[in-house]
């Protein structure tokens, strides 16, 4: 290996590293604290000075102070300096800090490794196309800044052309490694607490504008496959169950989970498979009710289904509903006073209401009946922005203000029955969502979230009574953008007048779809399944370390072919005149590097004295071609007579 | 515009020179070549081969007007260009134009001639006018000299410098006849004769019609790059000593034109530089190395040639 | 460290495969092109590991295509630096003869047939300093020249040392590399003696001798020690006048404006004056002959030179001395 003095950077370099740096800081500056995106870009742009001017770099003493304080910052914000959140901070102020004593081509180095590693911190942000297509460019451009770092005198075009060129060649390997690597299920090591702090979904409990808030999001809490779309008012995704009331707050009771079904599943079936975004929660969403437990879960009590470990990756399982069946009619007591009670008081009026329904009507069917009458003529309306609500939330949102969201109506109408004597609790979840035709994968987004609520009736067990429907059917059977009235902020998607947009919107989705099912999602068992359906039976490592092997070998044997290729630039008359020079050579005529066209053609014609006038023609007519007047009819001339040139 | 079909008189020229100088076609054809380019020649051997007997005959079939300059050591470079005479009648001095205002001059023995002397003519070869007492006089168009000098082993010469070999499109040696040239020169009538009985076969407007021709011959890209390699080589390698300079490489150019033009082509191949690059390149190439000094020319153009594939 | 360099010599010993020097044009085909990481290599494809398990531990699925996609431009790294110095040739070109003392600069002509351009190709020699190293671009299908130098320390032949061709371009992950022993040698004359070394002595050569030299033509040039050879007319009786009894005879010494021929003889140097001095006072004596315009011949055991004046003369002269006793 070649010692070398170690070479200081051009300036034309450092503004390489400073471009590359700042791509890769910039689609972090979101995800990291802003004063700390701010302190990143004031020091590249402090560097940036510097190089224009030709200043001397300052001082070690301020880079450690810089340094130092920086880490003490990222320290007070996040309490931690490990963890992904404060490293992917820390990582941000080093790259920051190093072009400020970067002197030497292996500083150079080391700013480009930190970009490298930057690339891969957005990751944990996002996945996604447009995050791809974004790191793409950011890839080029760091890897161009190596490049310079190797060549100080190359043009920047040249560098970014030669780095997309490696980039491209690269992909063939991208690709086999991505499919062939034998994948691991991670973590190797325990993750820290903070990853996935940035995931939306449900909470596990429930306030006035917990849900209402998610309504504005469109962003897919899961997608299902079904062979057959079940009606839509049977769409119902059961979530967390909340049951504890403490008069504002519903919240689940905390319940064993078992892995196995807390009930014996009836009725018609349906299959699916369902693939949940990561929301770093334990539940798994199924229709109501899951007739079989996917892998690796277990049910509660009040049969909502958990994962063993909160999903903090994109999970797919496989699932069947039995969406007909009521089940729990042998409830144990324990459970359905529990799904009495009610904090003392609050919402008088309510109290009162259900209390006048139980004293009129003895039966609980008749109670309930009373009840969904009441909800039906009450007059309430659905709203995203309902007004805020006091102390006695029920009572002002049955009696006086009447608009609501679902988190209203449901919690309402649990509250009334419980009143009124009948164990009922809150089922959060999603309702609806939408085929996309493209696809065909049934979408449920954010905006789909929904409460309702779920009465014990002695002879039927738990029942599902959506109180929303029964205000504002339309939904129920429509969507969110039927239900409320005209000129409501609603999500864009859900806007009837924007149908272009939704058309956009839902081949975008069956796009990022397919990405997530078969780029994001490659996992180990996607991986197996993969290589199953291309024909390797049982694939183990060492199969597909083996086929990776071959299959990169050819393609280096490729790229090989071409590295070596002595690609001389021949036109084509040349072409049929170095041919006819080879076809001779077999013949112990070959035609000299230096020979002329009308020498050769006199020595051949020495030689074969019948085609002197032919070779002759020919050697002419060539230098007509070549030297002459390019005529294409003399072009083509020229190849036939030299394909035809037989001595 | 000639089309490529008329060289067909100049190929007359050829043969009827060749029926003077017997069995010196390639000299003959490089000569003409070198008149047709514009350029002027040396012819660089023995006194008695036929060095003045070629310039003789080209001149009288081209319908040129002719003059031989014989230099001597003894020359002033008056006795070229010419001399302002006072003329008693007129009472004015009078320019009297020397020899060298003609269509062909034949300068023999130039290198007898001292240095100064020898600029003279070739500083009227370079301008193609003359200037004598602060005024300048246009040579007649065209104007062709052919030098000849005799190898520089023999005694009392002033061989040409090389700055002034540059000057000359091409050297040229004629040699010895061969056998059978010899035998018919010996035997058959006087050549003086022969060269008295010329007819002119062209026009000096035709010439000049053919000389403008030449300079429209095609030179293509990849010949421009032959050229170019061909220039790179000497300068590169350490066959040689110094390498052909940029005045070299369009005299080779030139040259090239003017043979493929009297080959009958409006393009130049590869062919037509190795045909002139014996004429042009070796009076200003010199070959490194211990043997080099025995080197022919044609040795020296085949090695440089053998050099350089055609791109 | 000793035992690697023997090893690394028997390497280069065996990647050369032909042994030194090599008939031109060289060409660097493909089995003579070696590749290994560079430094920054290895520290590429250490964080690509960290960055692996990265991708693993947090399964980011992109995360692993970024670790491939890299994986990938490192293998593409080696075919592209491989490809940059494969295939090149290398010709000697045209090398000045120097003098001993001085550096040699040889020129190396590196030819690209290719229709790319080659760049960054570093050339050094063997033994050189690394910081002696040569970078140059080759443009596409076409020829650069490459200068360099060498210590020239003893006159005759100088060989060109082995030289290593070596590139880390496009990335300087990769680095590839080759030796090759061109044919090239460089004539080094002897070191001229110091400028102040006594000119020639007139030696008895001169043409016609003191008879028919047409008196008062005569140019006085210098004064030198008296020799009793030297005819008594020459001796400078004034200066001895006035130098008194004691002091040695100068002789006066006389251009000749007629031939201003000079013989530079090795006999006329002090018998015991090693061959090398005598060679290096001889190469200094022509060099101001030739400077001062003058024609000269040069006597040598076994070789005479002509006198004769001239570039040609003076090159011919170094030459004879440069090659004197080692052909």
């Amino acid at each position: 290996m070649a010692k070398s003095k170690p070479q200081a950077v051009t300036p034309s370099q450092t503004w390489w590293l400073l471009a590359a740096a700042l791509s890769a800081l910039l689609p972090l500056t979101p995800h990291v604290p802003y004063w700390l995106s701010a302190l990143a870009l004031t020091l590249l742009g402090g560097r940036a000075v510097l190089n224009r001017t030709q200043r001397r770099l300052p001082a070690r003493f301020w880079l450690i102070l810089l340094t130092f304080a920086g880490s003490a910052g990222v320290l007070a914000q996040f309490r931690t300096l490990f963890g992904q959140n404060p490293g992917v901070a820390l990582l941000v102020l080093f790259l920051a800090l190093k072009p400020l004593e970067t002197r030497t081509r292996r500083d150079g180095l080391a700013v480009i490794f930190l970009c490298y590693f930057l690339v891969l911190a957005q990751f944990f942000f996002a996945q996604s196309i447009a995050t791809a297509a974004m790191t793409v460019a950011t890839i080029v451009a760091v890897t161009a800044a190596l490049g310079s770092l190797a060549d100080g005198r190359a043009r920047p075009a040249d560098l970014l052309r030669r780095s997309g060129l490696m980039l491209l060649q690269a992909a063939p390997f991208m690709l086999l490694l991505f499919v062939l690597f034998p994948r691991v299920q991670g973590p190797l090591w325990g993750l820290p607490r903070d990853a996935f702090s940035a995931l939306t979904g449900l909470s596990d409990s429930m306030a006035p504008g917990s849900i209402s808030n998610l309504s504005q999001s469109d962003a897919i809490a899961f997608r299902a496959k079904f062979s057959e779309t079940p009606p839509r008012d049977l769409l119902y995704w059961r979530g967390p169950v909340l049951t504890e009331f403490d008069g504002r707050t519903w919240r689940p009771e905390g319940r064993l989970a078992l892995p196995r079904l807390a009930y014996a599943p009836q009725g018609p079936l349906i299959e699916y498979e369902v693939t949940l975004e990561a929301h770093a929660k334990r539940w798994l969403f199924a229709l109501e009710l899951p007739g079989n437990l996917p892998s690796d879960s277990l049910m509660t009590g009040d049969y909502q289904l958990l994962a063993r470990t909160p999903v903090t990756t994109r999970l797919r399982y496989s699932v069947t509903s039995h969406t007909a069946m009521a089940a729990g009619r042998e409830e144990s007591s324990a459970v359905l006073q529990r799904a009495l009670a009610l904090p003392g008081d609050f919402n008088p009026r309510t109290r009162a209401l259900g209390q006048g329904w139980r004293d009129q009507d003895k039966t609980d069917e008749a109670v309930l009946e009373a009840a969904t009458r009441f909800f039906l003529t009450q007059g309430l309306s659905y709203s995203l922005t309902p007004p805020l609500l006091g102390r006695h939330g029920v009572d002002e949102f049955l009696f006086e203000s009447r608009q609501g969201f679902c988190e209203h109506f449901s919690g309402a109408f649990v509250f009334a029955l419980r009143a009124a004597g009948l164990p009922a609790r809150v089922v959060t979840g999603y309702q609806g969502g939408e085929t996309n035709p493209f696809d065909g994968y049934f979408t449920v987004r954010q905006y789909d979230a929904h409460a309702w609520a779920e009465v014990w009736l002695k002879d039927r067990g738990w029942t599902r009574i959506d109180p929303t429907a029964l205000s504002v059917p339309s939904r129920i059977s429509q969507n969110l953008a039927a239900a409320v009235p005209a000129g409501s902020p609603l999500p864009l998607l859900t806007r009837a007048d924007l149908a272009w947009l939704r058309e956009l919107r839902l081949r975008f989705d069956a796009v990022a779809n397919t990405w997530n099912q078969w780029v994001i999602g490659y996992n180990p068992e996607r991986q197996r399944e993969f290589l199953n359906r291309l024909g390797m039976r049982a694939p183990d490592w060492r199969q597909m370390t083996a086929t990776l092997a071959v299959l990169a070998g050819l393609v280096l044997l490729g790229l090989t072919a071409w590295a070596l290729r002595q690609r001389r630039r021949v036109d084509a008359a040349q072409r049929a005149w170095l041919r006819l020079g080879r076809r001779l050579g077999r013949r112990g005529l070959p035609r000299t590097p230096w020979e002329a066209p009308l020498a050769y053609a006199d020595r051949i014609a020495v030689r074969f004295p019948e085609s002197a006038a032919e070779i002759r023609a020919i050697s002419a007519l060539y230098g007509r071609v070549r030297y002459g007047n390019l005529d294409p009819v003399l072009l083509d001339e020229l190849k036939t007579r030299i394909a035809r040139f037989q001595p | 515009m000639l089309s490529p079909k008329s060289p067909k008189r100049l190929e007359h020229v050829v043969g009827a020179t060749g029926s003077v100088i017997l069995g010196k076609e390639g000299q003959i054809r490089l000569a003409l070549a070198c008149l047709l380019a514009k350029g002027h020649l040396l012819i660089e051997d023995l006194p008695g081969v036929g060095k003045t007997t070629l310039a003789h005959a080209l001149a009288q079939l081209l319908g040129l007007s002719f003059q031989r300059i014989q230099f001597t050591s003894d020359m002033l470079p008056a006795d070229i260009i010419g001399v302002s005479v006072f003329d008693r009648d007129s009472g004015a001095f009078r320019f009297h134009p020397g020899p060298v205002f003609t269509h062909v001059v034949l300068a023999d023995e130039v290198n007898r001639a001292t240095p100064k002397t020898q600029s003279a003519l070739l500083e009227a070869m370079e301008e193609r006018q003359v200037t004598a007492e602060g005024q300048t006089r246009p040579l007649p168009e065209p104007f062709f000299v052919i030098a000849t000098q005799n190898p520089s082993t023999q005694i009392g010469t002033y061989p040409l410098p090389e700055s002034q070999l540059d000057r000359f499109l091409m050297r040229i040696e004629l040699g010895y006849p061969d056998r059978a040239a010899e035998r018919e020169l010996l035997a058959g009538v006087d050549r003086r004769e022969v060269l008295a009985g010329l007819q002119p076969c062209l026009s000096p407007e035709e010439l000049l019609t053919h000389q403008k021709a030449v300079r429209a011959v095609q030179v293509a890209e990849p010949l421009i790059d032959y050229v170019q390699a061909l220039v790179a080589q000497t300068r590169e390698s350490p066959d040689w000593q110094v390498g052909l300079s940029p005045r070299a490489a369009l005299a080779l150019l030139a040259a090239s034109r003017a043979w493929a033009w009297l080959e009958g082509r409006d393009h130049v191949l590869p062919d037509d530089v190795q045909a002139v690059l014996p004429g042009v390149a070796c009076h200003r190439l010199h070959a490194a190395g211990e043997s080099a000094a025995r080197l022919t020319p044609t040795e020296v153009a085949t090695r440089l040639i053998e050099a350089v594939p055609i791109p | 460290m000793r035992l690697t360099a023997a090893v690394q010599e028997r390497f280069i010993r065996w990647a050369l495969r032909v042994h030194p020097p090599e008939p031109a044009p060289v060409v660097l085909t493909q089995r003579r092109v070696y590749v290994l990481p560079t430094r920054a290599g290895i520290g590429y494809a250490a964080s690509l590991v960290v960055m692996l398990l990265g991708a693993m531990n947090y399964n980011l699925s992109l995360g692993y295509a970024l670790t491939f996609l890299l994986a990938g431009l490192g293998v593409t790294a080696i075919l592209h630096t491989f490809r940059n110095l494969a295939y090149i040739s290398l010709a000697p070109g045209r090398t000045e003869p120097v003098f001993a003392g001085d550096s040699a600069r040889f020129t190396l002509l590196l030819h690209n047939m290719r229709s790319d351009e080659r760049r960054q190709i570093r050339l050094h020699l063997a033994g050189g300093m690394p910081a002696t190293a040569e970078m140059v671009d080759v443009a596409a299908r076409s020829s650069a020249a490459v200068r360099l130098g060498v210590a020239a320390t003893e006159r005759g032949w100088l060989a060109l040392p082995r030289v290593t061709l070596d590139t880390i371009w496009p990335l300087g992950l990769i680095r590839a590399w080759a030796y090759a022993a061109p044919d090239a040698r460089c004539l080094v004359y002897p070191r001229p003696a110091n400028a102040t070394v006594p000119p020639p002595p007139a030696s008895g050569g001169r043409s016609g001798g003191a008879a028919n030299m047409p008196a008062g033509s005569e140019d006085f040039l210098a004064l030198r020690g008296h020799q009793l050879a030297d005819p008594p007319r020459h001796v400078a009786w004034k200066t001895a006048a006035r130098l008194g009894a004691d002091a040695p005879l100068m002789t006066k010494q006389y251009a000749d404006p007629a031939a201003e021929t000079v013989w530079l003889d090795w006999d006329a140097l002090p018998a015991a004056m090693p061959a090398e001095e005598r060679l290096s006072w001889l190469t200094r004596w022509v060099l101001d002959a030739h400077a001062a315009g003058l024609s000269w011949g040069l006597r040598l055991p076994g070789a005479q030179l002509a006198p004769a004046g001239g570039e040609v003369q003076l090159h011919a002269c170094l030459r004879r001395l440069a090659l004197h006793g080692k052909e």
